[in-house]
């Protein structure tokens, strides 16, 4: 049994990788400190709070690690070393990863010298029943799947009558099971539903450029929590710290929610609504979905989603400031379908079978997509783009036809056919894929669906500032689905890691 | 020195595995063996230091007051510490002091008794940061070496021949473990099967570049000098000793090649000893692995940085075991070091310290050295706790 002031502890520090610098002579230390070891008691007080978080560090030494210590057991093989940030003033111990080793010739000569990003991380494997340790002393190579972004606070310009998207930011893994026709994004053991929305809302902070503090609330949408009990949304708020921070709290309302795969889309109105109350003091508002999306291996009940199963999620700022697209109008239905399920305490989820399909996902999508159109007094060709909730590859191109859609409104949304049904991310990352793409003053409709069953429908329209803040992007829906470095496992492989640490 | 500390006599156990023996049967052998040695009671004993890592942990022992006091009914007043060095500099301050005139200072570790844990309770103790990273005790060494390497630009051929300096110690302190009855592995090794486990390993270290888990005690006994008068012993002077600290985290360290406390601790101990470097030919470095005790030949003064691993491969091999540095003789873990004689961490220190008493007495039997024909005067010691955290140096001396 680990303990739990322990691993609140090394979280605190080690998840936003917490540093000090002494401002009287300059020397930085990882971890905090009262005072600087050199300049002694006159430093007291007068230490600046820094982290590394957003930084680039280079891994100076490394060494290969075959035999790990026995929470690690479940990595088997991997780089770890030393990382130097801010030119070398500051010195921290990290394990390279994403990394499958072969068991071949390891050259640590390879490696060092290289710039490394940090990454949000498990920590190690703990027993199903305890607090599950993160940390982001885990690194991937900077010049390799996920460059470095820097993130620069930009004063926002412009103010919109309507609320809206300022800010998103997608998150992905390096792996992928290629069968049927698709791929499906496979995360790496370190990871889960957890990390991918830390990760997500980090990407989404650098691309709207928005001081984290100014952030008043976080919605986290996901059917994957690690925990049945414990909230993803605290440890995004303090790891990104969201809202100001005051006596080790960060001044935030952090919520999950849950509706199947529609539990983020369901907040986006919510999102707008607390950014434009008067009342509220919120201006910015974080949305985010994401998932380890669930299923039973092949051959067990339940197993047939196991073919399109994937990972990652997006997050989404929402405000009234430097907006690149405005949710003009939103409609939404629900039914009590159980088409798609998962009993408290079962592992994996079930679904009807074929009753998946018209009852359930078409019936409230169809629903949706129409009478948003019909209240917007709008139609299929009004639109520059449709995103549907993508379960799979044929129901997204069947309803998008049905309502309408011609081809090139919707195929460049269906992300799902490279990164897999990512559950509640599925129809943030397909927005995603369109906001990457989108050109000023175009219409999306975005239709969303959760099991259970209801629907989601905004129509949003982008402004002339898409452009400026796409500059801000390294990583996006593009990067992390047609990227070099994207790593192609087998089966096994691939159930091996989803199982997680 | 006031008061100078003696010790009048050192026991051991073997070390090992000892799975059927209690932590307590091993430190009563111990101290038996010092007893008989000097021929002293436990009801002459008026203190005890007791160095222990992990059997806090395991079963209490190392808080537990008196258990000695079994053998003779008598209570004691015990300090616990993690190291044997730690111990030993207790007692010596104590008897400086005039508080005690006469110590047992003891160590033990047993190991095996939480061998699926050790390797998770040494690293989360060592460097807790690394722990979390993912980091192994083995690692820290690799990463030492890696920063040896880039510091001092070595490649090309001079790299294979640090390697090789590397495996050298490796065969020299399993030789050395040959000739010692008490060592773990009483075995010789070559070099190719140094080198063969490393690429098995896929690593610049391998297997027999580290010190092993072991299970074992050590004692020795620590008086002033009116009391060694009285037996009928040889006396040995602790002449000087020092210790340093060092960040707990390996990686926060200014210094990543070398050990800053080492340096910083031998500098002291040889000041406050008045001894001269090569006054003393005789040591025992605390090698938990290859990498550490070609860095302690520098840290120590004996190499000039960044050469130690060029005196390593032009001395080896002679017949003596003795590094040839300077056209001077160096004689180093002649016991078989942590490598072959074995690293119970909490006795450890008292292995280095019994080999050091039992060279200057004369009695080290075939591992017996001899400097320019004559048993040495002068020996030390260089103790870590955790991976260069803390560091003691002893300089032990004889009439």
């Amino acid at each position: 049994m680990s303990s739990e002031p322990i691993e609140r502890r090394v979280s605190y520090f080690g998840d936003r990788l917490r540093a000090i610098r002494c401002n009287i002579c300059g020397k930085e230390y990882f971890e905090v400190r009262d005072y600087c070891g050199k300049c002694g008691r006159k430093s007291y007080g007068k230490m600046d709070n820094i982290d590394l978080f957003y930084d680039k560090g280079k891994l100076e030494f490394c060494t290969l690690i075959d035999e790990p210590t026995n929470k690690f057991n479940k990595l088997g093989r991997y780089v770890f070393g030393i990382v130097s940030f801010h030119n070398g003033k500051i010195r921290v111990p990290g394990r390279i990863t994403d990394q499958i080793l072969k068991n071949d010739t390891f050259d640590p000569a390879k490696l060092e010298g290289r710039e490394v990003t940090p990454r949000f991380r498990r920590r190690y494997t703990v027993e199903k029943n305890e607090v599950i340790p993160t940390i982001s002393l885990a690194f991937t190579l900077a010049d390799e799947y996920y460059p470095h972004q820097e993130y620069k606070i930009i004063q926002p310009t412009k103010d919109y009558e309507l609320p809206g998207i300022i800010g998103y930011g997608i998150y992905s893994s390096r792996f992928r099971i290629k069968e049927g026709g698709i791929e499906r994004a496979v995360p790496y053991i370190d990871e889960d539903a957890v990390t991918a929305a830390v990760e997500a809302g980090k990407h989404a902070l650098i691309h709207a450029g928005l001081d984290s503090s100014l952030v008043g609330k976080v919605y986290v949408g996901s059917e994957s929590n690690p925990y049945a009990v414990k909230p993803i949304a605290s440890k995004v708020a303090q790891v990104l710290q969201l809202g100001e921070q005051e006596d080790g709290l960060q001044s935030i309302d952090a919520i999950d929610t849950e509706f199947a795969c529609k539990a983020a889309t369901s907040m986006f109105k919510d999102a707008c609504a607390i950014v434009s109350y008067p009342r509220s003091n919120i201006n910015y508002a974080m949305v985010i979905g994401a998932d380890n999306s669930q299923a039973a291996p092949r051959g067990c009940p339940g197993g047939e989603l196991d073919a399109f199963v994937g990972y990652g999620g997006a997050a989404y700022i929402f405000g009234k400031k430097d907006v690149i697209a405005e949710i003009e109008n939103w409609y939404s239905c629900t039914s009590d379908t159980p088409d798609f399920w998962r009993r408290d305490g079962e592992q994996y989820p079930m679904h009807g079978g074929r009753y998946t399909g018209d009852p359930a996902y078409h019936k409230h999508i169809r629903k949706a997509a129409n009478k948003m159109m019909e209240t917007s007094n709008m139609k299929p060709s009004d639109f520059a783009y449709f995103v549907p909730h993508q379960p799979n590859p044929t129901f997204p191109t069947r309803i998008a036809k049905e309502l309408g859609f011609k081809e090139e409104q919707y195929m460049p949304a269906i992300q799902m056919t490279k990164i897999g049904n990512t559950y509640s991310g599925a129809a943030l990352i397909g927005l995603a894929a369109i906001l990457d793409i989108a050109k000023p003053n175009e219409h999306i409709l975005v239709t969303s669906y959760g099991s259970g069953a209801g629907s989601d429908a905004y129509i949003l329209r982008t402004t002339n500032q898409i452009l400026d803040k796409r500059k801000h992007q390294k990583i996006n829906t593009k990067t992390l689905t047609e990227n070099p470095h994207i790593e192609y496992i087998d089966y096994t492989t691939y159930r091996r890691l989803k199982q997680g640490m | 020195m006031q008061n100078r500390p003696v010790i009048v006599a050192v026991g051991r156990t073997k070390f090992g595995e000892h799975y059927d023996k209690k932590p307590e049967k091993l430190i009563e052998e111990a101290w038996l063996a010092a007893s008989n040695e000097c021929n002293l009671e436990r009801k002459n004993l008026e203190t005890c230091y007791i160095s222990d890592c992990f059997l806090p942990i395991t079963n209490k022992l190392g808080l537990e007051e008196g258990f000695l006091s079994e053998l003779t009914e008598l209570h004691v007043p015990m300090e616990a510490t993690r190291s044997f060095s730690s111990a030993l500099k207790t007692a010596c301050h104590a008897i400086q002091a005039g508080v005690y005139s006469t110590a047992l200072v003891g160590g033990i570790e047993k190991m095996t008794d939480r061998l699926d844990k050790i390797r998770d309770n040494l690293m989360s103790l060592d460097d807790p940061w690394s722990y979390y990273a993912g980091g192994t005790t083995e690692a820290n060494h690799e990463l030492m070496l890696r920063a040896y390497i880039k510091k001092y630009n070595i490649e090309g051929e001079d790299l294979e021949k640090l390697y090789n300096a590397l495996a050298q110690v490796a065969v020299k302190n399993h030789a050395n473990g040959a000739k010692n009855p008490y060592a773990q592995f009483q075995r010789k090794i070559s070099l190719e099967s140094v080198l063969s486990s490393r690429k098995a390993a896929n690593k610049a270290l391998g297997l027999y570049d580290y010190a092993p888990v072991t299970d074992g005690a050590t004692a020795l006994i620590l008086t002033n000098e009116k009391v060694a008068k009285t037996l009928d012993v040889t006396p040995v002077y602790i002449c000087g000793y020092n210790s340093a600290t060092d960040y707990l985290g390996y990686s926060a360290r200014a210094e990543l090649s070398h050990f800053a406390a080492a340096q910083i601790a031998a500098k002291k101990a040889f000041k406050n000893s008045g001894i001269d470097l090569w006054d003393i030919n005789l040591w025992q470095v605390n090698d938990q692995s290859t990498m550490m005790e070609l860095v302690s030949l520098e840290d120590l003064g004996y190499c000039l940085p960044g050469t130690a691993w060029k005196s390593i491969v032009e001395s080896y091999p002679n017949d003596k075991g003795c590094y040839e540095i300077d056209g001077r003789e160096l004689y180093v873990n002649m016991d078989g070091g942590l490598k072959a004689d074995g690293n119970p961490i909490g006795a450890t220190g008292g292995a280095q310290i019994y080999e050091i008493f039992r060279q200057l007495t004369g009695k080290a039997d075939q591992r017996q050295v001899a400097i320019d024909g004559v048993t040495p005067k002068y020996g030390g010691a260089l103790e870590f706790e955790g991976f260069g955290t803390k560091a003691y140096v002893n300089i032990l001396g004889r009439d």
